[in-house]
């Protein structure tokens, strides 16, 4: 890789940039100037972070230090989700379990098979755009339920007293929450190339990877985060409608949040 | 007389709330039987136990003696079946509604099932989302009717319809009660208890007031609640 990466004197430069954002707003009486600079100092200061831990990961901690980072992750994409969803019982929990599940499949076939290296450099940032995925498919999966479970409780029980059983009277708010929560995965996969240049391509591209190489790279992490989000999808479903109902097949009260 | 339902001291409690407090009544069969009283007396919750779409938090409620909790719950819904205030359809066409309880219903059978709620069997094909409120309202009768259900409860079944669809589904009531289904419909309107039932549970405030022949129940005999 002999790509050619900004010094610190040029970061330094990049940070005139700011300035010309400073100036729009303030001259616009947007009142924005001062979020504005606590973005880019804040934005500066997790990134300088973040690189030192990753560079402590590289290394020292090897593999195990990876996952352990994935699983902190992990842990924290289920509290955003679950935050997402609050009103629905054990919502923080069932995301986690949905995140990580999703994540340690889907990585863990890619990885066992060969396809992409098991070294702390790949399985860091690939796993972290999985778990980002899988978490946003989760939270919407969870807020969609629970906002299901509380519009349709009349149909829901309308089902409930024919004598089906729970998870039939609940299977068409189900799957019309599968589908609206795998809708945006779908989308962004047929539209990739087109309208946007994904992550891992960009940054291979910047890196000096041959661009045709590169989209290997990239369609190999589309694929994974197709099938990370349908997991974490089903998954968050599945353990959302156990939460719901209770053993005599009634639709628990869902809180308002 | 022979008790379908029996409530021993039967109570709800939600929070702070006491929805039930200490209900004894029984409910016998080939009866039709009318919960009337004030809003937030305690009507609808004490239904929603009767399939166990509620649970008592005291006492305990049996059917032919044994408590409910005995019974397979899915199986105890097919015997009782409910239908709730606001019609609320399921698919987009009649008959496939009238499926969704018994998916081998045949044809004829619906057919049959809209003729018992007074409906033309060429209401089958019709989508679902085109009907008023009163036809609505009996094809959920009808659905509910599609899974045999040895008693039938209804929740204010009437209170969002318009007086000639309500004179249609008190008549549907009245003849499954004469067919001798046992009925238990909520009401808060004293003339529709009097017009259907022939015993009448009163409650206020989660409290059992009184229960009788309708003819004998002091809160029925005004001209409206």
């Amino acid at each position: 890789m002999n790509a050619q990466v900004p010094s610190w004197a040029g970061v330094a430069t990049s940070a005139a940039l700011v300035v010309v954002c400073v100036l729009v707003v303030w001259r616009q009486r947007l009142g924005l100037s001062r979020d504005v600079l606590v973005a880019a100092v804040q934005a500066a200061i997790q990134l300088v972070a973040i690189g030192a831990v990753l560079l402590l990961l590289f290394r020292h901690t090897g593999l195990p230090g990876a996952i352990g980072w994935l699983a902190l992750m992990v842990v924290i994409a289920g509290q955003v989700a679950g935050r997402r969803a609050r009103g629905l019982p054990q919502a923080t929990w069932i995301a986690t379990a949905a995140v990580g599940v999703g994540t340690a499949a889907t990585l863990g076939v890619l990885l066992a098979t060969g396809v992409i290296a098991i070294e702390t450099r790949v399985v860091i940032p690939v796993g972290g755009m999985v778990v980002a995925n899988a978490m946003q498919t989760a939270a919407l999966v969870l807020s969609r339920l629970r906002e299901e479970a509380r519009t349709a409780r009349p149909a829901i029980e309308a089902r409930l007293a024919l004598g089906l059983p729970a998870r039939e009277a609940f299977a068409p708010h189900h799957r019309s929450t599968l589908r609206y929560a795998l809708i945006p995965a779908v989308d962004s996969t047929r539209v990739v190339g087109l309208i946007s240049l994904p992550g891992a391509m960009t940054g291979l591209i910047l890196a000096g990877v041959d661009p045709l190489t590169a989209i290997r790279y990239q369609i190999v992490v589309m694929y994974m985060l197709l099938a990370a989000d349908a997991l974490a999808a089903l998954i968050a479903a599945r353990l959302s409608e156990r939460a719901l109902f209770d053993q005599a097949h009634r639709l628990r009260q869902v809180a308002t949040p | 007389m022979v008790a379908v339902f029996t409530l021993e001291e039967v109570s709800v409690r939600r929070g702070q709330a006491l929805l039930l407090d200490s209900v004894g009544i029984e409910i016998r069969a080939g009866s039709c039987t009318a919960l009337v009283g004030p809003s937030g007396a305690g009507k609808s919750t004490l239904l929603r136990l009767l399939n166990r779409l509620g649970e008592p938090t005291g006492g305990r409620v049996l059917l032919h003696g044994r408590p409910l909790p005995e019974f397979d719950v899915l199986a105890l819904r097919r015997r009782v079946g409910l239908v709730a205030q606001a019609p609320t359809l399921l698919t987009e066409r009649v008959l496939d509604d009238l499926r969704v309880g018994r998916q081998e219903l045949t044809e004829d059978e619906a057919a049959k099932l809209l003729e018992r709620v007074g409906l033309p069997d060429s209401m089958l094909e019709r989508p679902t989302a085109g009907l008023s409120g009163g036809e609505a309202q009996r094809v959920c009768l009808a659905r509910t009717l599609a899974v045999k259900p040895e008693v039938l409860l209804a929740d204010e079944s009437t209170s969002a319809l318009d007086p000639a669809s309500t004179a249609a589904v008190e008549a549907v009531f009245k003849q499954l009660a004469a067919d001798g289904m046992t009925v238990v419909l909520v009401s808060h309107d004293a003339a529709q208890a009097r017009r259907i039932a022939d015993e009448a549970v009163v409650l206020t405030a989660g409290r059992l007031v009184e229960h009788g022949p309708v003819a004998q129940v002091a809160y029925l005999q005004g001209d409206a609640v």
